[in-house]
C-alpha cells in the first residue's frame, strides 16, 4: 500500500490490523462493560487501554510512517526518559552545564545516526562526550561531590539517548536486507521486547517460586526468567517473516532479547529502589512514567542492532 | 484583540513549549471555571512561576487577571515594564514606597474593586527549591478587606531547578503546577487568614515528591 509516495510493506500492514484490531475490541468491551455497570476498577483498566493506544500510534508511526517522522519520534522519546531521569537523578545545582550539554548531545547523536556516519556515531557520546560533560563540572568550580554527577550524567546519556539511537540506524542500513524494511525489524525489536516483560510476568505468576533478585524486585522468579526467555526465542522464531533473519538466527535474537530485556528491566528496578520511588514519574496513566515503560527496550535496542548486521551481513 | 492575542500565545506557543520541552505539568487547571474572582496565591522560586500560572488560565480569567510583581525589579527601564505590562498585565509594586506615594495594599485593592483577579506570590521574592519563605502580611489584609473573593492556592513545583535565581540557562526538568480548591477565608484577624493561606499551599506540597529529589542544591 502506498500513502503519499510512501510505500507500506504488507506485512506491516497485518501487524498494524492484529494490534489495532485487539486496541479496538478491547475498547469496544470496556465501553459495553461500563454502560452496564461503572466500577472504580474498570475506570483504571479504561485508562489503561487508552495508554495503550497512544502507545500504539507512537508505534505506528515508528513502523509506518516516513522513516524521518519515526526517527524524530524516537529522538523525542529519548528526549522525554532523559529528563524524566534527570528530574529523579538527585543532582547539583552545580551540575546544570554538565546536564544543559547532555541534552544537546541528543539531536547531534540523532543527526549522525541519520545520516549513517557509523563511525562518529560509536564515539560521540562515550568518547567525546564523556569528556565534554566532566569538562564543564570541573569549570563550574564545585568540588563537593563532583565524581558522583561525573558519573551519573555520562551514564544517563548512554542510557537514554545512545542506546535508542541505535533503532535509527535500521532506517538507515545501507542495504535493507529484506522486503519488510526497517518497519519490519523495528517492529520485531519492539514486540519481542514488550511481550518478553508479559512472558516474564505470566511464567512468574504461573510457576514462580524461587527470587531471582529479592533485593530489587520481590515479584522477579527463576521460573518467570527461564519461561519468559524460552517463549521469547519461540515468538522470534514465529516473527522472523518480519527480518532477514534464517529460524535458528531469529531464535538466538529472541534469547539475547529476552536476556537483556530483563536486565534493562532490573537496572532501572535497581535505581527506583535506590532513589524509594514507585515509578519513574506519572506520565503515562496507569503505566507510570516513560522509563517505566521504555526500560528494557533501551538495552535490548543496540544488542538488537549489532546481531541483526552480523546476521545479515552488513 | 490584544488579550485575543495574548491568549493565542499561551495556549499555542508558552504551553505546548512549557508542556512538551520544558516538562511542566499542570493539575486540577478546572478550579477557574468555578470563581468569578479570585487571588491567586503561590510560592515562588523562579521566573517561570508567574509564566506558568498565566499559561494555566481560562480565556475569560486571563483578561481580567494581573499579576503583581516588584518595580525595582522588573521597572527597571521602561521597556521591561511593557513587557511585563503586555504579558502578565503587571502591577508593578515598589518595594520601598516613596514620600506620599500610596501603599501597595491600597493599589492592589484598588484593582480588587474594579474587578480584576490577581497572581501573588506572598513570599515577596524568589526563594530556593522546596523551601517556603515567611509570607508577607498584605495577601492576608487584601482577602480581610474583600470578604467575597476567594484565594486560589498553588503550589509550584521543580521550577527552582528549571531556571532557579540569578541562572539564565534554561534546564528542562519535570515540574508541576497543582491548582487547590478556591479558599474563602472568613474572620477578621490578619494572622488567622495568612496561617490559611500558608496551609493550603503546605498541603499541596505535602502531596508533591519532586522537590525531594534535590541533591545539595547550591
Amino acid at each position: 500500500m502506498t500513502i503519499a509516495g510512501h510505500s507500506i510493506p504488507e506485512e506491516i500492514l497485518w501487524i498494524l490490523a492484529v494490534i489495532f484490531g485487539v486496541l479496538l475490541s478491547c475498547s469496544a468491551i470496556i465501553y459495553l462493560l461500563r454502560q452496564r455497570r461503572d466500577t472504580p476498577l474498570l475506570k483504571e483498566i479504561h485508562l489503561r487501554v487508552w495508554s495503550w493506544w497512544r502507545i500504539a500510534i507512537g508505534v505506528a508511526v515508528v513502523i509506518a510512517g516516513p522513516p524521518w517522522m519515526g526517527a524524530l519520534l524516537i529522538a523525542y522519546i529519548s528526549f522525554v526518559a532523559m529528563r524524566e531521569m534527570f528530574s529523579i537523578g538527585q543532582l547539583r545545582g552545580a551540575d546544570r552545564a554538565g546536564i544543559f550539554a547532555a541534552y544537546l548531545a541528543i539531536p547531534v547523536q540523532y543527526f549522525l545516526a541519520w545520516h549513517f556516519y557509523f563511525e562518529q556515531f560509536l564515539y560521540f557520546i562515550p568518547m567525546a562526550m564523556f569528556i565534554v560533560i566532566p569538562v564543564l563540572l570541573v569549570l563550574n568550580g564545585r568540588m563537593n561531590q563532583i565524581g558522583r554527577s561525573m558519573s551519573i550524567i555520562p551514564a544517563i546519556l548512554m542510557l537514554t539517548a545512545y542506546m535508542p539511537s541505535h533503532m535509527v540506524l535500521l532506517y538507515r542500513l545501507p542495504v535493507q536486507p529484506h522486503p519488510a524494511g526497517a518497519g519490519g525489524l523495528l517492529i520485531f525489536l519492539i514486540m519481542l521486547t514488550a511481550f518478553n516483560d508479559v512472558f516474564q510476568f505470566t511464567w512468574g505468576k504461573l510457576l514462580g517460586k524461587h527470587k531471582i533478585l529479592p533485593y530489587v524486585s520481590p515479584n522477579k522468579t527463576w521460573e518467570g526468567f527461564v519461561g519468559g526467555i524460552l517463549t521469547t526465542s519461540c515468538l522470534g522464531m514465529i516473527l522472523s517473516f518480519l527480518t532477514p533473519l534464517l529460524w535458528w538466527q531469529a531464535c538466538i535474537t529472541g534469547f539475547v532479547v529476552g536476556l537483556t530485556g530483563f536486565l534493562g528491566d532490573s537496572i532501572i528496578s535497581a535505581i527506583k529502589r535506590d532513589l524509594r520511588l514507585k515509578d519513574t514519574d506519572d506520565l503515562i496513566p496507569g503505566h507510570g512514567g516513560a522509563m517505566d515503560r521504555l526500560d528494557s527496550i533501551l538495552i535490548t535496542a543496540p544488542f538488537y542492532f549489532y546481531l541483526i548486521k552480523y546476521f545479515a551481513g552488513i | 484583540m490584544k488579550d485575543l492575542l495574548l491568549y493565542l500565545f499561551y495556549q499555542l506557543i508558552v504551553r505546548p513549549w512549557l508542556t512538551l520541552i520544558i516538562g511542566v505539568r499542570f493539575s486540577n487547571r478546572q478550579v477557574f471555571d468555578n470563581v468569578r474572582q479570585f487571588i491567586v496565591v503561590a510560592n515562588h522560586n523562579s521566573h517561570f512561576d508567574m509564566v506558568s500560572i498565566m499559561a494555566a488560565l481560562p480565556w475569560r480569567k486571563l483578561k481580567n487577571t494581573r499579576g503583581v510583581a516588584a518595580a525595582e525589579y522588573f521597572g527597571k527601564t521602561s521597556f521591561s515594564a511593557r513587557l511585563m505590562n503586555f504579558f502578565f498585565h503587571a502591577i508593578l509594586i515598589e518595594r520601598h514606597r516613596k514620600e506620599g506615594a500610596p501603599s501597595a495594599i491600597e493599589i492592589l485593592d484598588g484593582h480588587l474593586k474594579a474587578g480584576k483577579s490577581l497572581v501573588l506570590f506572598p513570599e515577596g521574592t524568589r526563594g530556593q527549591a522546596g523551601v517556603i519563605a515567611d509570607f508577607k502580611k498584605g495577601v492576608a489584609i487584601l482577602l480581610r478587606d474583600n470578604p467575597g473573593i476567594p484565594f486560589i492556592p498553588v503550589y509550584l513545583d521543580g521550577f527552582g531547578r528549571v531556571l532557579p535565581k540569578d541562572k539564565w540557562l534554561i534546564i528542562p526538568l519535570v515540574c508541576k503546577v497543582r491548582f487547590g480548591e478556591p479558599v474563602y477565608p472568613a474572620g477578621q484577624d490578619v494572622d488567622e487568614i495568612l496561617e490559611k493561606v500558608r496551609d493550603a499551599i503546605f498541603k499541596l506540597k505535602d502531596k508533591d515528591e519532586r522537590d525531594r529529589n534535590v541533591f545539595d542544591y547550591k
